[in-house]
């Protein structure tokens, strides 16, 4: 019986769709991340897990049980808000009781569990301050510790760490993936961070216009993205895309005098002619330094040092290409360089669906 | 560009506003400190100097006590039931349902109404021959006959709460709706989620966010109910013996039914004196709850 399934959930806001027909089933103890750009669908399927909003039709059920129409409070789950939602007047103790408190939990044993909370997330210091004398990180171990505390069947995150600066984003990161590998419970996950969904999820739904995209775990949707739109939107820098046309066993690079040998098991979906759009992970560029791999002669127009790596930025005809190079690659503005790679990096899209092959 | 041009331009800018501020009223409070301490009459001469004498006697008399008293009771009672019923429309105003919009828009008619439009409406109400309330509690068998509400001793100051609830609820229910308003929608999820019921929801949730703005429109509305004048004047002029008199128809009574201005002066500055005393305990409460508050 899985954790949390999601039905064919649909959510009507007068005449526009929000959410097209979702289907998700969860096992307990997974972390599922709903990933996509503001507006595709996520935070409402969220909410209507939360019982914050109504599904128009479709069931949600958690633990087998369907909870459509069941008040949040009786659905076994605890939320986490990007606004952290803290009460201003309750003190961080209160704060992280409070969910007991409203459910007549006897005060020592409130007591007990809002230690232990605390405890996990290192917040005892800060039990009798207000919200108000807390900083963004702090506020946002409180609201965890209020989910923690009641021990929910699913916890819901809805991008808990938006409004947190980009050093304590990562430490909060950190410390949700740890809480989570030691308590191994069943979370939905709200972001539009990709970093932040690959490195906490165990699978990622990729949602766009109310649809989800592509659901996997984190490697098919970085290695093997479905679709066009989740070839870009995960990986930074996103994945090339460059338009090219078959030309029996080779790929032309349009708008380049240059083409590449199309993989053995892509032979068969592509026709003589068909134009198909390649996708590259910057990462799997690297520049040529034998003849043996595959590769694609550019002309280097801007490098870029991040620290770990080079971000350069190539164009190859009239299509531009970037490329993470390691440091000390030798690469210079104007400079015609090639950029190799492995044949079993390259990926082909249809530019009609948009669909891979 | 210095400081202190800075200041002496923003002096400058200010001073003709300054002028016509000690004109109408630094200099009539200055002359009514001067008159307080004479036995002058409303015509005729500036009197003569009685030191303390109209403070003593006004304090000392039992007019002054009793109006004190009515004057509370009026400040106390229609302030603490706009505050109640003011927040009950906000909350309701505040959710959704169809012509929310018009309903806002009609409870704001009482407060826009001038006090005198309004007083008037509230007397044809009363009125105990041909008034609504008489025909509709008659009809609904709650009194046997019609009744002088604002004739009776004993109901007048209760209509004229009434009255005055009814002109002034909405502005605490638009200050309350703001407030409401600004409560964010997350938290009030999170109470939903963390099982709070609609008293819960209110007492830990949206009175903290309420609390800061309700004080203003406490202290505003105390202030106001204290010097109470119009709505008084113009239904019951402080009667049915005297049992709607409250401390500016006193003044008024004092100093131009009975054109004794000196006294008249002494009592209107005790009443500044009162109001200044209640501005300044509200102001540093306003100021705690700022604070404490979200």
């Amino acid at each position: 019986m899985s954790a949390l399934e999601i039905r064919n959930v649909r959510k009507n806001y007068g005449s526009v769709e929000t959410l097209k027909g979702i289907d998700i089933a969860l096992q307990s103890g997974e972390f599922l991340v709903l990933l996509g750009s503001s507006g595709c669908g996520k935070s409402t399927l969220l909410n209507i897990i939360a019982g914050l909003a109504e599904a128009t039709s479709g069931d949600v059920l958690i633990g087998g049980r369907s909870i459509l129409g069941v008040h949040p409070k009786n659905r076994d789950i605890a939320m986490v808000f990007q606004s952290y939602a803290l009460y201003p007047n309750l003190t961080v103790r209160r704060n992280i009781g409070f969910g007991l408190e409203m459910r007549g939990v006897a005060a020592d044993e409130r007591e007990k569990a809002v230690a232990e909370a605390a405890r996990l997330l290192q917040i005892e210091a800060l039990l009798d301050r207000k919200p108000s004398q807390l900083s963004g990180g702090q506020r946002q171990r409180v609201a965890i510790g209020r989910a923690l505390v009641r021990k929910p069947q699913v916890f819901l995150f809805d991008e808990p760490l938006s409004n947190l600066d980009a050093k304590l984003r990562l430490e909060m990161r950190t410390e949700l993936k740890r809480l989570h590998q030691m308590l191994q419970t069943t979370v939905v996950y709200v972001t539009h961070d990709q970093i932040e969904a690959m490195t906490l999820a165990s699978r990622i739904a990729v949602m766009r216009d109310g649809r989800i995209e592509q659901l996997g775990t984190p490697e098919e949707i970085y290695n093997e993205p479905a679709t066009l739109y989740v070839a870009g939107f995960v990986g930074a820098p996103s994945m090339n895309m460059l338009q090219a046309t078959v030309q029996g066993t080779m790929l032309a690079i349009d708008g380049a005098k240059a083409s590449l040998p199309l993989p053995a098991h892509f032979r068969d979906m592509v026709l003589d002619g068909a134009r198909v759009v390649v996708g590259i992970r910057p990462e799997a560029l690297r520049v040529a330094a034998d003849a043996t791999a595959p590769s694609l002669p550019v002309e280097i127009e801007v490098v870029e040092l991040t620290g770990p790596e080079l971000v350069t930025t190539a164009r190859i005809g009239t299509q531009r290409l970037t490329a993470c190079l390691p440091p000390a690659s030798r690469v210079a503005k104007g400079q015609a360089a090639s950029f190799a790679f492995s044949e079993n990096a390259l990926r082909l899209f249809d530019p009609d669906t948009g669909k891979a092959l | 560009m210095s400081s202190t041009w800075m200041t002496t331009r923003a002096w400058l800018l200010m001073l003709p506003l300054l002028v016509v501020m000690v004109a109408v009223i630094g200099w009539p409070l200055v002359d009514t400190v001067g008159l307080s301490f004479t036995d002058a009459k409303l015509v005729g001469t500036g009197g003569n100097y009685v030191g303390f004498d109209n403070y003593a006697n006004m304090l000392s008399s039992s007019n002054f006590s009793r109006t004190l008293v009515t004057t509370t009771l009026f400040a106390v009672i229609s302030v603490a039931a706009e505050m109640v019923i003011g927040v009950l429309a906000a909350l309701l105003l505040n959710q959704q349902f169809h012509g929310r919009a018009v309903l806002r828009a009609l409870m704001i008619l009482p407060w826009a109404l001038p006090t005198v439009v309004n007083a008037t409406l509230w007397r044809l109400i009363y009125n105990p021959e041909y008034g609504a309330l008489n025909a509709a509690l008659t009809q609904l068998n709650l009194i046997d006959a019609y009744r002088s509400w604002l004739g009776e001793p004993g109901t007048a100051l209760t209509a004229l709460i009434v009255a005055d609830c009814w002109k002034n609820f909405p502005l605490v229910a638009l200050i309350a709706l703001a407030a409401l308003q600004a409560v964010p929608r997350d938290i009030t999820a999170a109470s939903l989620v963390d099982g709070a019921g609609p008293f819960n929801r209110f007492r830990f949730v949206i009175l903290p966010y309420l609390a800061g703005p309700l004080m203003v429109a406490l202290v505003l509305r105390t202030i106001e109910a204290f010097k109470v004048f119009d709505i008084i004047w113009v239904m019951t002029r402080g009667g049915p013996a005297n049992s709607t008199r409250t401390l500016s128809i006193l003044v008024y009574q004092e100093a131009f039914s009975f054109q004794r201005a000196g006294s008249g002066a002494s009592l209107a500055l005790i009443v500044t004196l009162l109001v200044t005393v209640l501005a300044v305990a509200y102001a540093a409460l306003v100021k705690k709850t700022a604070g404490s508050a979200v």
